[in-house]
């Protein structure tokens, strides 16, 4: 088991590693460089070369990756152009905001997800199946920024229950902070349900087939006691891999539902870095944002050994 | 659910039918927008703008800010999604398709490199790489091409990885060794075919999922440039109105989710027959 921790931890930082090397690499392709962007188009070469120089740029590319590698390290993710501030205190900052919005939405698409999944999975073939599997589809199908749009103009503009696109902090108090962000938070929420639902309803299948399910009835236990004493537990165990990819896509689907709904968070800055070609700002979002994720994925694989005492036992026996 | 499986294959395979007539109807539309359209797709006619589905009869889904016919429109950004979709699935697949082959087939040093850097490509969440690539390809349909393509690689490149792994032990691929066979011979003859199945079904998913990026990416301004037409950019277009006319919201979305649901179900209708076909699921 602890070979196994050990692999799993090593294999999280090379992925790190490799990130890192893709951001760098891909935004160094970008045509025209940092000085070109401070000075402009029409800067002289003399005047370019001297910023360059000033600013490390004509060194090999190799040490400055290296450089810039070595800054992240320490968590220093550099000075952006557009704001000449840290990059850290940027995404720090705004961090909050987008925090807020993935939690809310992945524990909306968890419960949604696990009571359809396992109704669903209980009652196969019936009306609530077909129901469920039919939301999930066409969940998965459905555009964020469009349903987000929808959700504008029918719950912020015809009926007004939600503000539309004005945030509120949690300083403002709880309340508004949550009513703020129940919109954004559903519609990410939406997109999520489709594969955790299917994940939740296709494991708990195979848990109810399993022969100790069988077993349990014949022994005359009451169907209640079977499906939450006994399914839901083992069939939970499956989700939680896919909840964690989840969470990765939610990080990525952030960037949509924030300009949807003029959110002040990561995603706006990402985008707004893009836009303005701030490559320091975008390569040190980008690589917040995928160290979270690969982390994150890192915990929740070790959560699910932990869980599950199959690996628990099989690497054991290793 | 190999039950509820086989019931459902005798019965009719709804997935594959719906799925199935959603994408013809859309390629039936990409094709009569060559032929015939409403109106031309690009012209502005201020005059005529903002005019509401049904307001003036030869404009059916009405006109948006700039006086362009809408149903035109959609049928112009048919071919897009169409074009986009297809084709960086496509090269997004032939790449993945070649450098999981190589990993699985060659087990050295530069196979774990690739493998590594495939798990690196497919740790970035949602669209992040395709937007950094689209700032180096540059916006437009090049760019959403490759960024899109290189989004698709890492799913292709692990699913032909895992496969060629796991066929390896299987009697036919030793007996095929046995004679000498060339690795890459190998590949071509018996793991392709093998893998057809799989390789089909994520094709048709990869689509849908390279509908979604395009969308999205049109939708932030980084994707299909006006004048030139997509869903994701008649939603991104309409931003600054739809308080005002939400109609201009509706018609542009619902083209999205059949397209998309349509490739779908396909992948999985799809799924589901070969897979019952070859008797239970592997």
């Amino acid at each position: 088991m602890q070979n196994y921790i050990i692999k799993r931890i090593w294999s999280a930082l090379v992925v790190i590693f490799v990130v890192s090397f893709i951001t760098y690499f891909v935004l160094m392709l970008i045509p025209g460089d940092a000085a070109q962007l401070i000075l402009g188009t029409d800067a002289s070469p003399d005047k370019l070369a001297e910023l360059r120089n000033a600013m490390g740029l004509d060194r090999p590319w190799i040490v400055q990756y290296l450089e810039w590698l070595g800054g992240l390290l320490r968590l220093d993710f550099g000075k952006s152009y557009l704001y000449s501030t840290s990059v850290l205190g940027l995404i720090i900052d705004r961090l909050p905001v987008t925090a807020s919005v993935a939690v809310l939405s992945i524990l909306i698409a968890m419960v949604v997800s696990i009571l359809l999944g396992t109704v669903s999975a209980i009652k196969r073939n019936t009306a609530i199946d077909y129901f469920s599997r039919s939301v999930m589809q066409i969940g998965s199908a459905i555009p964020t920024f469009w349903i987000g749009m929808l959700f504008i103009i029918f719950f912020g503009l015809k009926l007004k229950w939600f503000p539309i696109s004005d945030y509120s902090p949690l300083s403002d108090g709880l309340f508004v902070h949550l009513r703020s962000l129940a919109m954004p938070c559903t519609v990410l929420a939406i997109g999520e349900t489709g594969m955790m639902l299917r994940s939740i309803r296709t494991s708990m299948i195979d848990t109810l087939d399993q022969d100790y399910m069988d077993m349990a009835r014949v022994k005359g236990l009451k169907n209640k006691t079977i499906y939450f004493k006994y399914a839901i537990r083992s069939a939970m165990i499956a989700p939680i891999n896919v909840i964690g990819m989840q969470f990765a896509k939610l990080m990525g689907g952030t960037v949509v539902v924030e300009s949807v709904f003029s959110l002040p968070g990561l995603g706006r800055l990402l985008l707004i870095a893009v836009e303005q070609r701030d490559v320091v700002l975008l390569q040190g979002i980008v690589m917040f944002i995928t160290a979270v994720v690969v982390f994150t994925s890192l915990v929740v694989d070790l959560i699910v050994m932990l869980l599950n005492p199959k690996i628990r036992i099989r690497t054991r026996g290793e | 659910m190999k039950k509820s499986m086989n019931k459902s294959r005798k019965k009719w395979n709804v997935s594959l039918a719906i799925g199935t007539v959603l994408i013809l109807a859309v390629v039936i539309v990409c094709i009569v927008s060559f032929i015939y359209m409403p109106h031309d797709p690009i012209e502005m006619n201020t005059t005529l703008n903002f005019l509401r589905p049904g307001a003036n009869e030869s404009y059916i889904l009405g006109t948006d800010n700039f006086g362009r016919d809408i149903l035109s429109r959609i049928m112009m950004g048919s071919r897009t999604v169409l074009l986009v979709g297809v084709v960086s699935t496509a090269f997004g697949a032939v790449i993945g398709i070649i450098l999981g082959g190589f990993a699985a087939m060659s087990k050295n040093i530069v196979s774990s490199i690739i493998m590594r850097f495939v798990d690196g490509m497919m740790a970035f969440p949602g669209i992040l790489l395709a937007m950094m690539l689209v700032l180096v390809v540059g916006r437009g349909e090049k760019g959403s091409i490759v960024a899109i393509a290189m989004f698709i690689v890492p799913t292709f490149a692990r699913l032909v990885y895992s496969m060629v792994l796991d066929t390896e032990s299987m009697l036919f691929v030793k007996a095929a060794k046995s004679y000498g066979i060339t690795k890459r011979r190998l590949f071509k003859k018996h793991y392709i075919p093998l893998m057809a199945t799989r390789l089909i079904t994520q094709f048709s998913s990869s689509i849908a999922h390279a509908i979604m990026v395009e969308t999205s990416l049109s939708f932030l301004g980084l994707g299909i440039q006006a004048p030139n037409a997509s869903w994701g950019l008649m939603l991104n277009e309409s931003r600054k109105y739809f308080l005002t006319y939400p109609y201009l919201a509706v018609a542009p979305g619902i083209a999205i989710v059949f397209t998309v649901l349509g490739f779908n179900l396909f992948g999985d209708g799809l799924n589901e027959l070969l897979e019952n076909g070859k008797g239970g699921k592997r």
